[in-house]
């Protein structure tokens, strides 16, 4: 058996040295008879005759050999390969044509494979991920508003059922401040419960974790940096452990520093512990917090759910008051972060195929013309004995040969261009995308690339051979022309034109609702005007400004210095800009008058701090009663205004202005705000429903130190930024500016991947329309061609020129109208699926597949004008003869 | 010339392991051998010959190595290997074996 295989590798390995052997043993043994022959009296012409005689076919005999070492095979295909790459080299045109279009169709597919593979599969590099779930609950009255939050006394309950979790874990993110100088820093930081980490299954780089015992108020004043902080704020030092640094202007505890890259639930400057009071623990009003959890090993998330909506529903019965309507939903943690964008990116993968398969149409079609040119060298092999099989293994030998190439152009070009798709989008962004930054070539998206390669190899092989199979061999050598397409091979051809308009309509659709539906997405934000707007954070230190009264003073100073500024033409502050990718909190509410009287019927809405102007300066129309002004000082009237879509919600029938709302539920002590205003819908950030109720309350009334200033210019608001600073400085140097930066860029940066989704649906769907143009002209152009001598016969006849025109349109738009025809139910079913799954932005519209079919249409009819033309010019006579 | 006879199935292999017992042998000369002994009944054709040796070759019951003919040629040399040698004692017994039960037959009838 070993021996058997050192035979064929060597026999294979070093095949011109046995090859030669073999030569030089027969020639031996010839010459041996010769002279055998010669010694038995007869003359040397006589001998050679004899010894011929006797030893058969030389070639026979040699093959019988190959064949004895078992080789045979692995010879053939290297024979095969070798001839490929020779036919492949004598016509450059086509090698090149077709290299282009394979890499194009496979690079389209290992870029979006290469987002899948680090966004969807590779999120996170946590220990066992798909075991990890969040978990959160919905309120029935918020109308499918989902904040993925539950409530801290839910969330006790939940952690129980040990039989399906492992542990559960709690947290919320905030805003900290940092005593930075004397100063004090906005810096996002983290609460959260004592096992979060171990949920997670990660440990400190250095130092420790939280004990269960941290998690208690009074003695929670101990810290876990990110190795992040560690490095910017620390030096890296070691002797950053066992440190304290002021968090809210109390001393913490460094324990522990983070590993590199660790950035749970989002970048982070540092957790702490949630150390939840016994009061707010028991608090099951308001969802507050998020929660993750590990699974039980073997244990599903379906089970999972099914074991918590018991769970809830056993709450629901016994604390009716808050817990009505309540529903938990449980979600793969990897599921949970691309629960928006998964359709659009299985969307990108599926067109990324369809052009490949389109690419691959094409080259079918391209190649068929090549085969009529070697027809004749088919028929021959045939003839001269080569089987069919053999015949097949040549083809699909050529067609890997050309996909190798193109894997190996892809793959040189992918280290480059997935690097620009990453970079595509500002980092400002991307870091809120987990595993965004882990884009790149690896040895998966290399396989994928491989695999694919493979695959468009072997179908453009099989189909090559699908139509070698058709050709008329006999008749191909009798008539010892250039050969004939038959009637079966054209009717191939055009099924691949039909295929390939098919093809091109669904993606082109596609491309066009994921336009649309980016444009709609860009509109989102059409509640307001980001353009010429300059927005900053500005941050006051606790320390100096611990009253109201300070605070708003500052805000005022500010507001009127930076006024006064040569070209602004507004300013406000808010405590959230629009598309700034947080969420607004949220809180319960009251309307007086409603009937609720239980917290599960309460609603809830986002809640902003504006001041006086802040409407004009984004131009949200302001629809009825009066905006905010000065004189809204905290002992005025206290009053707010509310979106459009709440007072329609709320007040249905009658004016909302000059009626009263409470903070908190129907129980709650707050005062009664007197709703003044109502204002135009304004989309907090593009993945929040429309709709959702705001509540608007003066920052004169409600100061707060941490607040975004906004100014709007007559232009170029980045230029504004130093003046700003200044003026910050001058009023006071420990107040903090950050994220200085245009309203325009923030807003565009935070609907980017959509953008680039969007873009790269536009590319492949480009590309599409390119190559079935060339599929269209292609086959005309060749059947055009082949009847020449028939349209030559009949212009002789006295046919005019018009009707041979309108005969080759009249084919192409045969050809287009049922490729269009077949596409058009098949995009109908796409186009739904995707106004459903997109953000629910693009509406289901026939508009975009007819846009798209008549474009078809047009290019099918150009694609067919340009070869009639040229076959009309032709002189009859000479067409005639051209046989 | 006596009369020729066309080799059964499976007995070339024999043949060959058979010469090659007596020693290392170039191809020509194997079937020189086999003539001779056979007072020219049995003739190897060539196109069987060296498809055999390649066969024998490959399943590693004959070795072959360049070394230089009589008349000071190069030429390859087969010779039995060890398993080679064991295939020869097999094939001979179930040979005879086979020969002998059809030779009772043929008298017995």
């Amino acid at each position: 058996m070993l021996d058997d295989l050192r035979y064929r590798l060597r026999a294979l390995l070093r095949r011109d040295d046995t090859e030669e052997q073999l030569d030089e043993e027969l020639r031996f043994h010839y010459e041996q008879e010769i002279e055998k022959q010669i010694e038995s009296g007869l003359s040397r012409e006589e001998a050679i005759r004899r010894a011929r005689e006797r030893f058969g076919g030389l070639e026979q005999v040699k093959e019988e050999c190959r064949d004895a070492r078992g080789v045979r095979f692995l010879e053939n295909l290297r024979q095969d390969f070798h001839y490929g790459l020779r036919l492949l080299r004598k016509s450059p045109g086509f090698a090149g044509l077709a290299i282009l279009t394979l890499t194009l169709g496979i690079g389209a597919n290992t870029a979006i494979f290469s987002m899948v593979n680090a966004l969807l599969l590779h999120p996170y590099d946590f220990r066992d991920l798909d075991r990890l779930v969040r978990v959160w609950e919905y309120r029935g009255v918020d109308e499918g508003f989902d904040s993925r939050r539950l409530a801290p006394a839910d969330a006790a309950e939940f952690s129980g059922s040990t039989r399906i979790f492992r542990s559960l874990a709690t947290y919320q993110c905030r805003d900290f401040n940092l005593t930075v100088n004397g100063a004090a820093e906005p810096v996002r930081g983290c609460g959260i419960s004592a096992n979060f980490f171990e949920v997670l299954g990660v440990s400190a780089a250095m130092g420790r974790t939280f004990s269960a015992e941290e998690d208690r108020p009074g003695t929670d004043a101990v810290v876990v940096l990110s190795h992040g902080f560690w490095q910017r704020r620390m030096g890296g030092q070691l002797s950053a452990l066992g440190s304290n640094i002021p968090i809210n202007g109390r001393p913490y505890t460094v324990i522990g520093i983070m590993p590199r890259g660790f950035d749970y639930p989002v970048p982070m400057e540092f957790w702490v512990p949630l150390a939840l009071t016994p009061a707010e623990k028991a608090n099951r009003a308001d969802l507050s917090l998020e929660a993750l959890a590990r699974l039980q090993p073997g244990v599903g998330v379906k089970q999972a759910q099914a074991v918590l909506a018991g769970e809830s529903l056993r709450l629901e019965q016994e604390y009716p008051l808050t817990n009505a309507n309540r529903a938990v939903l449980v979600m793969l943690l990897r599921k949970e972060l691309y629960s928006f964008t998964l359709p659009i990116f299985l969307l990108l993968q599926a067109a990324a195929l369809f052009v490949l398969l389109l690419a691959i149409a094409n080259l079918v079609n391209v190649h068929f013309a090549r085969m009529i040119g070697r027809q004749k060298e088919l028929a021959l092999r045939l003839a001269l004995g080569g089987t069919r099989s053999r015949l097949a293994q040549l083809l699909i030998c050529e067609s890997l040969e050309l996909s190798a190439i193109s894997a190996v152009v892809t793959i040189a070009a992918s280290f480059w261009s997935v690097r620009v798709l990453r970079d595509s989008i500002s980092p400002d962004w991307t870091m809120w995308v987990p595993g965004w930054n882990a884009i790149r070539v690896d040895t998966t998206v290399l396989a994928f690339t491989v695999l694919v390669a493979i695959a468009a190899g072997v179908i453009f092989g099989l189909v090559s051979v699908l139509h070698a199979g058709k050709l008329q061999l006999n008749q191909t050598l009798k008539e010892g022309g250039p050969g004939n397409m038959t009637r079966a091979s054209n009717r191939l051809r055009s099924g691949f034109v039909v295929a390939q308009v098919m093809f091109a309509l669904t993606l082109l659709v596609c491309a066009g609702l994921m336009i649309q539906g980016f444009t709609r997405l860009a509109n989102i934000y059409g509640g307001f005007e980001p353009a010429s707007v300059l927005k900053a954070e500005i941050t006051l230190p606790e320390k100096k400004y611990d009253s109201d009264a300070q605070v708003v003073n500052f805000h005022r100073e500010l507001l009127q210095r930076t006024a006064a500024l040569l070209g602004v033409t507004g300013v406000a502050l808010n405590s959230n800009n629009p598309a700034s990718n947080v969420d607004n909190p949220t809180t319960l509410f009251t309307v007086e008058g409603s009937v609720a009287q239980k917290v599960s019927d309460t609603p809830s809405a986002d809640v902003e701090v504006a001041s006086p102007g802040y409407f004009q300066v984004l131009h949200i129309p302001m629809l009825a009663g009066r905006g905010f002004t000065e004189a809204d000082t905290a002992t005025a009237p206290a009053v707010v205004m509310v979106s459009e879509s709440m007072a329609k919600r709320f007040w249905p029938e009658d004016n909302a202005l000059g009626r009263r709302i409470k903070l908190g539920a129907f129980n709650s002590d707050a005062k009664w705000l007197t709703v003044i205003g109502i204002v135009g819908d304004v989309r907090q950030n593009w993945w929040n429903p429309p709709g959702r109720p705001v509540i608007y309350e003066c920052s004169v009334q409600y100061p707060d130190r941490g607040m975004k200033l906004l100014l709007r210019t007559n232009s170029s608001p980045e230029k504004y930024g130093s003046s700003l600073r200044e003026i910050v400085r001058g009023l006071d140097a420990e107040v903090i500016v950050n994220e200085l930066g245009t309203l325009e860029k923030e807003v565009g940066d935070s609907i980017a991947i959509v953008r680039v989704m969007g873009m790269l649906m536009g590319i492949f769907g480009g590309v599409a329309l390119v190559l079935s143009a060339i599929g269209v002209y292609g086959v005309l152009a060749e059947s055009v061609a082949q009847r020449k001598r028939e349209f030559g016969v009949r212009v002789a006849l006295g046919a005019r020129p018009g009707d041979i025109l309108r005969q080759v349109v009249l084919h192409s738009l045969k050809l287009t109208g049922i490729g269009l025809g077949l596409a058009l139910p098949l995009t109908v079913v796409i186009s739904r699926a995707v106004s459903h799954y997109v953000f629910g932005l693009v509406a289901m519209n026939f508009g975009v597949p007819l846009f798209f079919a008549g474009t078809l249409l047009a290019v099918g009819v150009v694609a067919a004008y340009l070869p009639a033309r040229r076959v009309m010019g032709v002189d009859p006579i000479v067409a005639l003869r051209h046989e | 010339m006596s009369e020729r006879l066309e080799l059964p199935q499976g007995t070339l292999d024999l043949l060959i392991l058979k010469t090659l017992g007596l020693g290392p042998q170039h191809g020509w000369a194997i079937s020189e051998r086999v003539q001779q002994i056979s007072s020219d009944v049995l003739r190897i054709q060539q196109g069987s010959l060296y498809p055999a040796l390649h066969r024998l070759q490959r399943r590693g019951w004959i070795a072959g190595s360049w070394g230089t003919s009589e008349n000071n040629r190069r030429a390859k040399y087969y010779e039995l290997t060890a398993a080679g040698r064991r295939q020869l004692e097999v094939e001979e017994t179930s040979w005879r074996k086979l020969a002998a039960a059809v030779g009772q037959v043929l008298e017995a009838i």
